[in-house]
């Protein structure tokens, strides 16, 4: 079995309009990873989101999944979004049902499995998002993170073994962050493939096994984040660079390495603790 | 909002909207069924109650969610009580009460009165996905069905929107002046009428994304002990028919 589960070769796309949202993108995804999308806005991430669940078509180009070219019949098109769950940005686009138990039912029962089977995935997923409690609650009652956390249920439902999710932390206060990053750690100790799109820089660099770099709808770069994200260009582009990254590039400027045993701080909690070692060996 | 406030917090909340749907109907037979309008008006009465004291529905909020429709009864009553008189040659009109009318006019009303509280049973105490739920198990067209879903959700998303847009403009002087406002109600309309257009094309690709291909499917909802709630709102209700039927 490959080891890159979604492939977009040379894809380009041009939207009705005449903006050219993908321009020859060529990127992999590598199965079972933590893959971080990064990109100024119009780099053209959420286009390229739309072609790995097959809503969109490319112009040129093409997009594979395990070596095999999208299949765009009815039937193809069941089984790739059966495969590959996509959460939209704005819980508002994605939540059309009030009811949320209903709303999360949705995607298993277009997949047309039983009804026995759709009341235990919606069960499941609802409990893997924490979200049970609210599972009686009208939509629109509900804050904006709980309604996040029910798209993601929606589309857990279905079992995808790809979740690509649009911006999750946008709009999200910090604690919400962290709870979602829980959810997020869960699905892929589940072997989950996970796929965002992020203007966080400093959740990509903590959490990301890959990092893919975006610029006017084309790959930048791709690659482990503490390699990428400490690149000049690719700091041109995203404007900054994550925090822990700035850090310890200047400090190693000074001598001071903060390797341990091996390996960077990627989040501000190992860099505490990277810290803290160092000043008590120093002390 | 109030009828919304009341289905999602009584008492009867979880019994099965069958069994809500079933006395609700009963109910408006029973109206039929009224030989009198004081008969009629013993079976609103008794609708009323089931609401009231049965799933706990505060009284005051009951009045003000029947306020409007009790308005439009008054007024169409009292409108075939009276007719328009033009007068002869003098060209003077006067309105006359029309006293062979008033029997016939107060059963309607009383039977309208009794239809109106079987149906506020049934919209105070289930909310709108449960009476979906009910009409698609009666065969409604799925269309319809689905129609009534989405428009239902977009109503709070637009609410929200509409209401955001305004504070808005209010914060920046848009209702300022008579002239302001029609000129802010303009991009207000034009402004919701745009993302009435973007929000369906986002629900569409959502739906896609969920591999929908036509009709909008859901699990349907289950209730404990529907079967015995079912009997007994079936009881009640027929109750209420023969007591409508018996009653002079």
């Amino acid at each position: 079995m490959s080891d890159v589960i979604l492939k977009l070769e040379d894809v380009s796309y041009r939207y009705a309009d005449g903006t050219n949202a993908l321009n020859g993108c060529s990127l992999k995804i590598r199965r079972a990873a933590r893959s971080a999308v990064l990109g100024a806005n119009g780099a053209g991430k959420t286009t390229m989101f739309l072609h790995l669940n097959g809503i969109l078509r490319p112009t040129s180009g093409q997009v594979l999944c395990e070596e095999t070219p999208l299949d765009y019949s009815r039937s193809g098109l069941r089984t790739l979004r059966s495969r590959v769950g996509m959460v939209f940005q704005n819980p508002d686009s994605q939540l059309f049902s009030a009811s949320v138990r209903e709303d999360v039912s949705f995607g298993p029962m277009n997949l047309g499995l039983a009804e026995r089977i759709v009341r235990t995935r919606v069960e499941e997923a609802l409990q893997a998002v924490g979200m049970t409690a609210v599972a009686d609650k009208p939509v629109h009652n509900l804050s904006y993170g709980q309604k996040k956390r029910v798209c993601i249920a929606g589309v857990l439902a279905m079992q995808p073994e790809i979740i690509v999710l649009d911006e999750p932390m946008a709009g999200l206060d910090a604690a919400m962050q962290e709870e979602l990053t829980v959810i997020l750690q869960k699905l892929h100790a589940a072997g989950m493939t996970i796929v965002i799109a992020t203007h966080d820089l400093d959740f990509a660099y903590a959490w990301a096994d890959e990092t893919i770099v975006m610029e006017a709808g084309r790959l930048l770069a791709h690659g482990n984040p503490v390699e990428i994200l400490r690149k000049e260009d690719v700091r041109q582009t995203l404007g900054a660079a994550p925090l822990v990254a700035e850090i310890t590039s200047s400090l190693s400027l000074l001598g001071i390495d903060l390797r341990d045993k091996g390996y960077l701080p990627r989040s501000k909690q190992e860099l505490l603790t990277v810290l803290s070692k160092q000043a008590r060996q120093g002390g | 909002m109030l009828t919304e406030l009341s289905a999602y917090s009584n008492r009867w909340r979880k019994v099965s909207p069958v069994a809500k749907g079933c006395f609700s109907l009963c109910g408006m037979v029973a109206a039929f069924a009224s030989g009198s309008p004081r008969t009629a008006l013993l079976v609103a009465l008794l609708v009323a109650m089931a609401a009231i004291f049965g799933a706990g529905i505060p009284p005051l909020r009951y009045l003000r969610v029947a306020a409007p429709a009790l308005l439009f009864l008054a007024i169409s009553c009292l409108s075939l009580l009276v007719s328009l008189d033009f007068g002869d040659t003098s060209g003077a009109s006067a309105l006359h009460p029309i006293v062979s009318e008033f029997p016939r006019t107060a059963q309607v009303c009383a039977r309208s009165l009794a239809c109106l509280a079987a149906l506020l049973f049934l919209a105070l105490t289930t909310p709108l996905p449960d009476i979906i739920s009910l009409l698609r198990r009666c065969r409604v067209p799925d269309t319809l069905l689905d129609l009534m879903v989405l428009c239902y959700r977009t109503l709070f998303v637009l609410s929200e929107a509409l209401h955001e847009t305004i504070t808005a403009q209010s914060a920046r002087l848009g209702y300022g002046s008579f002239r302001l406002s029609l000129r802010s109600l303009g991009g207000l309309v034009a402004n919701l009428t745009v993302q009435v257009w973007q929000r369906s094309q986002a629900l569409h690709l959502a739906t896609l994304a969920r591999n929908n291909d036509g009709a909008l499917r859901f699990l349907e909802c289950s209730y404990d002990n529907s079967s015995v709630s079912i009997s007994l709102a079936v009881t009640a209700g027929s109750l209420m028919i023969v007591l409508a039927l018996l009653l002079p």
